[in-house]
């Protein structure tokens, strides 16, 4: 029993794309340019030459943000979209009826149609892979050559998880809507 | 069993059945569901490849029909409910054809959304098994099927002319469809990430359009019941008085249009405003909506103060398409603004509006679905009676 999240170091990002190969690589998502559990947001260098704006050219990793108020899980109407034991929002194929509410619901665009199991499907933080397994990394985070993304247990005040978001300052995106992401954007 | 003992239905010969008087809107209807049985064919090969359908816009032209035909169905319910519900006098006399309308409509919506949905079978088993409560889509499906089981329980008691018990399912039936029909606006209402979709717009507005939907659908029945000869007293009289509440319901949704387009602009908010001017340079928006689905009949209705019934069927059919055009743009503006904001960073306008183009199998099954509802239309006239009432005060 946990509650996991992840802190990102997004400042760290180069734009590698590893992670998007190796959650591809390690959860078998297909290929195509619309079924991604990852993505890197590339913001262009705004500006003129020669009065280029290098701050403004920025990376920004994402996945699904494990709402811990979750609004695709509020819409589904078969609990398809549930809260696992550790808090990780999981989509169950067996009950997904592709009614596509939940992918108009997120505020993230976190999701999209798998067609192995014409369901929906999302970041699970490799619940059913590495941490079926017994591991204790996500494949995009043990990938990352900057080390981006930092995985763990945020109800274990010794996580590392936990220390550094007691550390450093950080954000979550679209506050706002009240679906309070575990996903944290270190500043 | 007899059949008859429960719903009295004209005995005929399938050959009698089979042969319309209008070979005309015969052919229409058997083209247009060959239409619906193609693309429903090119789907069950390729899935929602054969659509049109993209990630960030997971909703497209079937979602629209759907919705164009339940709001069709609960819109011929309130129409229908004037005379054999509310005991109006005047409208009774087109309360047994409305219902039975509103009957097929939503059995259309219905063949359409089991292609749109992945899964139906396993809609059905699971909204049993583990419904999901905060679901706006869960209320919507539950109530639409218990609303479709009353308005066939009403329509059997109206045709067996048990006028009490068909007020009883009536009225059952009326505020679940209602009920029903405001949780299909608050599937969009309920979205809190779509500034455009979010709030009490929606939910109301399908209310609204619903009524006005009944209105030029009963002027379209009866328009084509009684084409080229003249109404008979007792519909005509029905058909003026609904002219008349077309006018003021017109003038009601011009009014909430004219508002949710100025508070979406008002302060240039991003996402709304942009979203909302950018519905405002569509030709959808004016020449759809505004101008068939309103301004047109709004006009003639004002022009005759509510007395050209004749030409009204025709303005009901213009309505119609404007109505087409609602229910298109509303589930296309919900999602033009990209949720993937984040892909570029917050708060940054995107490069781009979301683009959706329905896919021809898309248009296959959406226009098919009308050939559906003509047909299941057409057995109902031959089938049963649906215009004598008897007088029961
Ligand atoms: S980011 Fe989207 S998919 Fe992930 S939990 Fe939140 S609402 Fe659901
Ligand atoms: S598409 Fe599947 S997971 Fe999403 S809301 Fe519908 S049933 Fe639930
Ligand atoms: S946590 Fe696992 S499933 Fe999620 S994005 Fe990373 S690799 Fe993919």
């Amino acid at each position: 029993m946990a509650r996991y999240g992840m802190a990102l170091d997004y400042k760290n990002c180069i734009n590698c794309k590893a992670c998007e190969v190796a959650c591809k690589e390690e959860n078998g998502i297909l290929l195509g340019a619309d079924k991604h559990r990852i993505w890197v947001g590339v913001k262009e260098i705004e500006g003129e030459f020669p009065l280029l704006s290098i701050a403004s050219n920025t990376f920004m990793p994402s996945q699904c943000q494990q709402c811990d108020n979750a609004p695709c899980q509020e819409v589904c109407p078969t609990h398809a979209t549930y809260y696992d034991e550790n808090g990780v929002v999981r989509v169950d194929p067996d009950k997904c009826i592709l009614c596509s509410y939940c992918m108009n619901a997120c505020p993230y665009d976190a999701r999209y149609v798998d067609d192995r199991t014409v369901t929906v499907d999302k970041c699970n933080f490799c619940s059913d892979t590495r941490l079926a397994r017994g591991e204790t990394t996500t494949a995009c985070q043990a990938t990352c050559p900057t080390k981006v993304r930092i995985f763990g247990d945020l109800d274990d005040p010794e996580s590392e998880l936990s220390q550094v978001l007691r550390e450093r300052e950080h954000f979550t995106l679209k506050t706002h809507l009240g679906t309070e992401p575990k996903l944290f954007y270190l500043i | 069993m007899d059949l008859q003992k429960i719903i009295p239905y004209r005995k005929m010969s399938l050959k009698e059945l089979l042969i319309p008087e209008n070979k005309f809107m015969a052919f229409v209807a058997v083209a247009l569901t060959a239409l619906f049985l193609i693309g429903v064919g090119i789907y069950l090969v390729h899935g929602h490849h054969a659509y049109g359908v993209t990630r960030q816009h997971p909703w497209g032209l079937l979602i629209a029909v759907y919705i164009f035909f339940v709001v069709s169905s609960t819109g011929l319910c309130i129409v229908g409910s004037f005379g054999d519900v509310f005991g109006f006098k005047d409208y009774m006399s087109v309360s047994k054809r409305a219902i039975f309308g509103s009957i097929v409509t939503i059995l259309a919506g219905f063949a359409v959304i089991a292609f749109e949905i992945g899964h139906p079978v396993r809609m059905m088993i699971y909204n049993v098994l583990s419904p999901g409560l905060t679901s706006a889509i869960w209320w919507m499906g539950t109530l639409y099927g218990i609303y479709l089981t009353f308005m066939i329980i009403e329509f059997i008691f109206l045709v067996r002319n048990d006028m009490k018990r068909a007020k009883v399912a009536g009225l059952i039936g009326l505020l679940v469809g209602l009920a029903a029909h405001s949780n299909l606006g608050g599937v969009f209402g309920f979205l809190n990430a779509r500034v455009v979709a979010n709030g009490v717009f929606y939910p109301t507005y399908f209310i609204l359009t619903a009524f006005i939907t009944g209105i030029y659908l009963i002027f379209l029945m009866y328009g084509y019941k009684y084409r080229g000869q003249d109404f008979p007293s007792d519909i005509a009289k029905a058909l003026t008085n609904f002219m008349k509440i077309q006018g003021l319901l017109l003038a009601i949704l011009m009014f909430f249009e004219t508002w949710k387009m100025l508070t979406g602009v008002y302060g240039g908010m991003p996402e709304r405003a942009d979203v909302i001017m950018h519905i405002l340079h569509t030709k959808s928006f004016w020449l759809g909506e505004v101008l068939c689905g309103m301004v047109i009949p709004f006009v003639l209705i004002l022009a005759t103060k509510g007395s050209a019934i004749k030409k009204m069927v025709w303005a009901s059919f213009i309505g119609m398409i404007g109505i087409f055009y609602m229910r298109y743009d509303l589930v296309h503006d919900a999602q033009l603004f990209p949720m993937q904001t984040l892909k570029i960073r917050e708060y940054q306008l995107p490069p781009s509006f979301v683009e959706y183009f329905p896919s021809s199998t898309e248009i296959m099954i959406g226009i098919g679905g009308v050939g559906i509802c003509l047909i299941l239309y057409y057995l109902g006239t031959k089938l049963f009676d649906l215009d004598t009432m008897p007088e029961h005060h």
